[in-house]
């Protein structure tokens, strides 16, 4: 992967996934093993309606071809989320843009026994310390539904700051439905 | 996902025919003027040649997710190009990208009417319900041809690429089928 150096020069930098730790929460690679409770997981449909990419539960198989398909792209970074004792949460990736010295997160806590206590706040606070600290970028933005009030609150916990409404960004159910484009910049990172 | 090697779409202005594999030179050339690469990604890319045009054409040929269009005047001289990008058929939504490669033929309509023509295209044929598109927010040429196609700025997105290295925020715009 190239990403520009921070004197704007292009630097070849060969980054892998690293572990990442708070008390808390652990951020890993992705094991082939994961896999499969990720794939029971997207049986939820609520879980689904919130993570924008996956309309239906994908088989075991289109699942390893998702996570291949992550492997194979040298701009994209993928990590398991895990409690401090071991136990699998969901997964956050980062797609970069090195060219533009940018990246867009998506997280998801999938196991939903665990959802409000904080987990995916510090695993996107660790993945944000990564993405400035040692990538060196500039910008990290998501997309989230509007109505998803329980993610906008943890993103701007984080220091997310809405930037756009956007208008039937995705459909529901067959019913349109607006997104908030959110992103935080090096700048506010520094000044957090 | 969208087969257009047939399609000729026509405008007032503009005709829109599939872009070919023998218009790599007409790209190189419109991509190697500094005023046209300006408002574009390109700006951070080192020069397109032939063989950088072609590899970039490989991949977005075979992109399903992507159509892509050369601007025509009425009688025949290409003057740019048109795509639409990340076709999302589940969510109905497309991403606009336009550059008349052409300097000359800048500020003379043509644009704006292959924007409607592909509108169109997007709305009736694709059964798409919102195209967007994100421009440099001192592109004030571009933005006002998009106001005039019914584009509606939604937000400005800080730092969002690099031009000549330094951060520019970039205004994201989109138009609605009920629009």
């Amino acid at each position: 992967m190239n990403l520009p150096a921070p004197d704007g020069n292009i630097a070849l930098t060969v980054i892998s996934e690293s572990i990442l730790t708070t008390k808390r929460v652990r951020l890993r690679p992705v094991e082939e093993s994961d896999l499969t409770q990720f794939q029971r997981w997207l049986a939820d449909d609520e879980l689904r309606k919130w993570l924008g990419s996956v309309n239906e539960q994908p088989s075991v198989a289109e699942e390893f071809d998702w996570y291949v398909s992550k492997r194979q792209d040298p701009d994209t970074l993928l990590w398991s989320i895990e409690s401090a004792d071991g136990a699998l949460l969901g997964n956050v990736e980062l797609r970069l843009r090195p060219l533009d010295r940018r990246a867009e997160v998506g997280i998801g806590i999938f196991d939903r026994g665990e959802w409000g206590k904080g987990y995916g706040t510090e695993a996107m606070q660790l993945v944000l310390d990564y993405a400035f600290g040692e990538l060196k970028l500039n910008r990290v933005q998501l997309a989230t539904d509007l109505s998803n009030a329980r993610a906008i609150r943890s993103y701007e916990k984080c220091g997310f700051i809405r930037e756009g409404l956007l208008r039937e960004h995705r459909q529901i159910d067959g019913q349109p439905s607006d997104s908030v484009a959110m992103a935080v910049l090096l700048s506010d990172w520094e000044a957090r | 996902m969208t087969v257009v090697d047939d399609v000729r779409l026509e405008g007032e202005l503009v005709i829109l025919r599939p872009r070919v594999d023998d218009d790599l030179a007409l790209f190189a050339r419109w991509h190697g003027n500094p005023d046209v690469r300006h408002w574009l990604h390109m700006s951070e890319m080192p020069n397109q040649t032939l063989e950088v045009e072609r590899q970039r054409w490989q991949i977005a040929r075979n992109d399903p997710t992507r159509v892509s269009f050369v601007i025509e005047t009425l009688d025949g001289v290409p003057i740019g190009n048109i795509v639409l990008i990340g076709i999302d058929v589940a969510h109905r939504r497309a991403e606009l990208g336009i550059a008349i490669g052409e300097k000359g033929d800048w500020g003379r309509g043509y644009g704006t009417d292959a924007i409607r023509v592909i509108l169109r295209f997007a709305f009736e044929v694709l059964h798409l319900r919102r195209v967007e598109l994100i421009t440099d927010i001192d592109n004030e040429r571009g933005i006002r041809a998009y106001e005039k196609c019914g584009f509606v700025r939604e937000g400005v997105l800080r730092a969002k690429r690099l031009r000549y290295g330094e951060p520019l925020d970039m205004l994201i715009m989109a138009v609605l089928r009920e629009d």
